[in-house]
């Protein structure tokens, strides 16, 4: 017992170097007309601890898929602060997927509310970014920015889970 | 003549002028004329216990009052508690009753019958012989039956419940009058006096008669599994108030007459009959409460947990038997003080509850707690004395029935070391029944009033209800001031309640030191403080409070109830009684075997749709089923099989009495 943790101890964190807090991140883009100065100042106030509550706001569970990927053993976005949540009063900020359908959007726009400020919004995959195959659907409102203020995407149909735990290690800045 | 005697005599004149006032002034009068006439013939009868418990008795023979046996009454503490039970809550019921309007509530039959049970129910306790004892005993059950069918002309099932009541309470007198007739025929007259001297002689077997058959006539008048079934039946159907009195009055009044018979008459019936007492006791204890857990109409949870009660009760009676006739005269005390503490604060909880329930019912109409809730914005009164009465039924502290359960197990606990295989077996069960049903309560409470009073209303008759009238809420705030009361100064009526227990000579007079803020018990080891507790409580939940306010660096925000997005909330996402007693139904299979029918409707375009599923679940009473059924359908063939003796021929009857008498005949005949 006492050698492990003499070991953790002198082997400390093994990691690449987390992604710079502001500006363009290597994984994410951010988009146009979001504040960039009132996000970094939100993730300044979360310390590096992101409680996450994801939203299926019409996706096809591709994403999900890769975010329950990021979130298992081999990624393990836990380690860098992320942590997912059961509820948006618990969550310091929403991993959004799919495009916004017409059920969903109040619904989004509800959780969003839900969330107690200072809050973020992840957009995963393209279809969150700019609706994807499903643009200009009958069902389907608009990316997920046109329904609620987005802070970082991430590209990919779907993203790599490296990808995820890429934009999450910038909000939590570990 | 003492204060008891003459607070008595009061009582029963009032009591009698409330029952002629009740047929003679007109139907807008009549509820306050009686209801206040009554309230003081019951606030008479208090005072009269109350003396009698602290010391003036009485006793007074009336043999013209009666053809051949006459009357007689004597009161000593043990009556007097009985007496002052009563009294308090005729007083509380009869206030309630002024303002309670219902289907056939105000008719003079009911009215006139309302003072005359109180009446009866005041004379019992202070009855002196047996005969005297029957016929008030008598007059009670008549009493009760004519109030529990007021509605009758309204409701099928009350005519169904009054049967019910009336087969199961006639028999159980016929019981109590094969016991006490064995026992006066043994003794010179009837006399409890007589009685109590000639136990001495009385023959083992005769003995057990007595015993058994007084045993089984008071168990069904207390309400004790297997002979409940008139309970959850007749208190529901009953008027609201009537059930109060019912259920915290006249139930007791069957512990009564097992300590009046089992301590002071008989002296001790034996080791064994008082561990069936027990087990009886912890039977009814653990499968009341059960029953109630699962049960949706609040009026039959109640009911259920009377018999919870009683069962506690006889639980004390049976422990304090056995701790009695093995020689531990300390542990008797102890017990038997713990059973009739419980029984008052049963008269003041359950009063409560059960007026609660009626101002409830008055308000919407109906009793099934899945259709109620919301109750908060508009009753606000009612449903905070339906939560103090909720607290006090749960024996948790503060509440009143922590008091009393606490000294129970303190009894049984300690009762370990005593003696006797029996005891080193039985207790150990008894402590675990006792805490299995304590558990249970809390569950069955926090249903009753959360799904009951709380979150939102499901019914728009819930949703429309408004507060009752002055008097009702005065006799229920009355009420709870009585549970209030018992649950932080026990106290100061132990003392009282140690002259009963010596009173009816079971165990060491004194079971509590007095002092007015901690009881310490005498000979075992245990002390309890509930005022200290409580106020513990309340300064802790300050200290969480303030600390919370000052530590709190943002100001609140308010925001819309989390719904998941979806939604307004509706009432019907909220737990239902059903629902939340769903896991413990679940765990308790074996014993409830509730009936479940899952009925779920495709649609008619494919199979894989579902539009419809339908959940519905009964919980027949399982002891009904496997031995009322039995014996109703026997008596059912008998009665069948008699028939076919009576065909109407005239001359077949004639022929009956001719050979009857030639057989008769006959018989001397070949005899002599």
């Amino acid at each position: 017992m006492m050698q492990l943790l003499r070991r953790i101890r002198r082997i400390g964190r093994i990691a690449e170097a987390a992604p710079p807090r502001s500006g363009t991140g290597a994984a994410g883009r951010h988009p146009p007309g979001g504040s960039h100065q009132e996000a970094a100042e939100a993730r300044a106030a979360m310390a590096g601890s992101v409680q996450v509550r994801h939203v299926d706001a019409g996706s096809c569970n591709g994403c999900e898929i890769e975010i329950g990927s990021a979130f298992g053993a081999v990624y393990d976005a836990e380690r860098y602060g992320a942590r997912l949540v059961a509820s948006p009063r618990h969550a310091d900020a929403l991993l959004v997927t799919g495009p916004v359908t017409r059920n969903m959007a109040e619904p989004l726009r509800r959780t969003y509310n839900a969330v107690p400020a200072p809050k973020l919004v992840v957009a995963v995959g393209d279809c969150a970014r700019d609706c994807g195959a499903f643009a200009g659907a009958y069902a389907v409102v608009g990316a997920v920015r046109e329904v609620v203020p987005v802070t970082i995407e991430v590209a990919g149909c779907p993203p790599r889970p490296e990808a995820i735990v890429a934009a999450l290690r910038e909000l939590t800045g570990r | 003549m003492s204060v008891a005697a003459a607070a008595m005599g009061l009582a029963m004149a009032v009591a009698a002028v409330a029952a002629v006032a009740a047929v003679i002034t007109p139907a807008s009068r009549r509820q306050p004329v009686v209801g206040v006439a009554t309230a003081v013939a019951g606030a008479a009868g208090l005072v009269s216990g109350v003396a009698a418990m602290a010391g003036s008795g009485y006793s007074v023979a009336l043999p013209w009052l009666l053809p051949l046996s006459g009357l007689a009454f004597a009161i000593d503490p043990l009556g007097g508690l009985f007496v002052a039970v009563v009294g308090g809550v005729a007083v509380v019921t009869a206030v309630y009753g002024i303002g309670y309007r219902g289907h056939g509530l105000g008719s003079r039959a009911v009215q006139a019958s309302f003072p005359l049970f109180i009446g009866a129910m005041l004379l019992v306790p202070a009855a002196a012989s047996a005969g005297t004892f029957l016929v008030c005993w008598e007059l009670m059950s008549l009493a009760s039956l004519v109030l529990v069918v007021t509605e009758h002309r309204h409701q099928p099932r009350v005519a169904q419940a009054g049967l019910w009541y009336a087969v199961m309470s006639q028999l159980g007198l016929v019981a109590i009058l094969i016991g006490l007739l064995v026992f006066a025929a043994h003794a010179p007259d009837d006399g409890f006096g007589s009685l109590r001297a000639a136990a001495e002689q009385l023959p083992p077997a005769a003995r057990g008669v007595v015993f058994g058959a007084t045993l089984a006539g008071f168990a069904a008048k207390a309400g004790i599994v297997p002979l409940h079934a008139w309970l959850p039946r007749a208190h529901p159907e009953a008027p609201s108030h009537v059930s109060a009195l019912m259920s915290a009055a006249m139930v007791s009044l069957g512990g009564y007459g097992i300590v009046r018979v089992g301590f002071d008459l008989l002296g001790d019936p034996g080791r064994w009959w008082w561990l069936l007492v027990l087990a009886l006791g912890a039977g009814s204890a653990v499968y009341g409460i059960l029953q109630a857990a699962v049960h949706t109409d609040l009026k039959r949870l109640l009911a259920y947990s009377t018999t919870e009660n009683m069962g506690l009760v006889l639980v004390g009676i049976g422990a304090a038997g056995m701790f009695a006739s093995a020689g531990a005269r300390v542990l008797a005390g102890l017990a038997l003080a713990a059973a009739l503490l419980h029984v008052i604060n049963h008269a003041a909880f359950k009063a409560l509850l059960f007026l609660a329930a009626g101002s409830v019912l008055r308000a919407t109409g109906t009793r099934d707690l899945d259709a109620l809730g919301g109750l908060r914005s508009g009753m606000p009164v009612t449903t905070a004395l339906f939560g103090i009465g909720a607290l006090a039924a749960s024996a948790l502290p503060p509440g009143t029935a922590f008091v009393s359960e606490w000294l129970l197990l303190q009894s049984l606990v300690h009762g370990l070391p005593a003696a006797g295989t029996a005891t080193a077996v039985t207790m150990p069960v008894a402590v675990a029944a006792v805490a299995l049903t304590a558990g249970l309560a809390v569950a069955t409470f926090v249903k009753a009033f959360g799904v009951g009073f709380l979150a939102k209303a499901r019914s728009p008759a819930a949703a429309a209800a408004t507060e009752s009238p002055p008097t009702m809420l005065a006799g229920m705030a009355a009420a709870a001031a009585a549970c209030a009361g018992l649950a932080l100064l026990p106290a100061l009526l132990l003392p009282a309640v140690g002259h009963a227990v010596a009173a009816a000579d079971a165990g060491a007079a004194d079971p509590a030191v007095r002092s007015a803020v901690s009881l310490r018990l005498v000979g075992v080891a245990g002390s309890l403080s509930p005022l200290l507790l409580a106020t513990a409580l309340l300064a802790a939940a300050a200290a969480v409070l303030i600390t919370v306010r000052l530590v709190a660096r943002r100001a609140g925000r308010v925001a819309p109830l989390w719904d998941c997005g979806g939604g307004p909330l509706t009432a019907r996402m909220e737990y239902t009684a059903t629902s939340f007693a769903e896991p413990l139904q679940r765990v308790f299979d074996d014993v409830l075997r509730p009936e479940l029918d899952v009925d779920v409707s495709h649609h008619a375009e494919s199979r894989y749709l579902v539009a419809a599923v339908e959940y519905r679940r009964r919980v027949p009473d399982p002891i009904e089923q496997r031995l009322y059924r039995p014996v109703l359908a026997a008596v059912a063939w008998w009665g069948s099989a008699g028939r076919r003796l009576a065909p109407g021929s005239v001359h077949r009857y004639l022929g009956y009495g001719f050979y009857g008498v030639t057989a008769l005949l006959v018989v001397l005949a070949v005899t002599r």
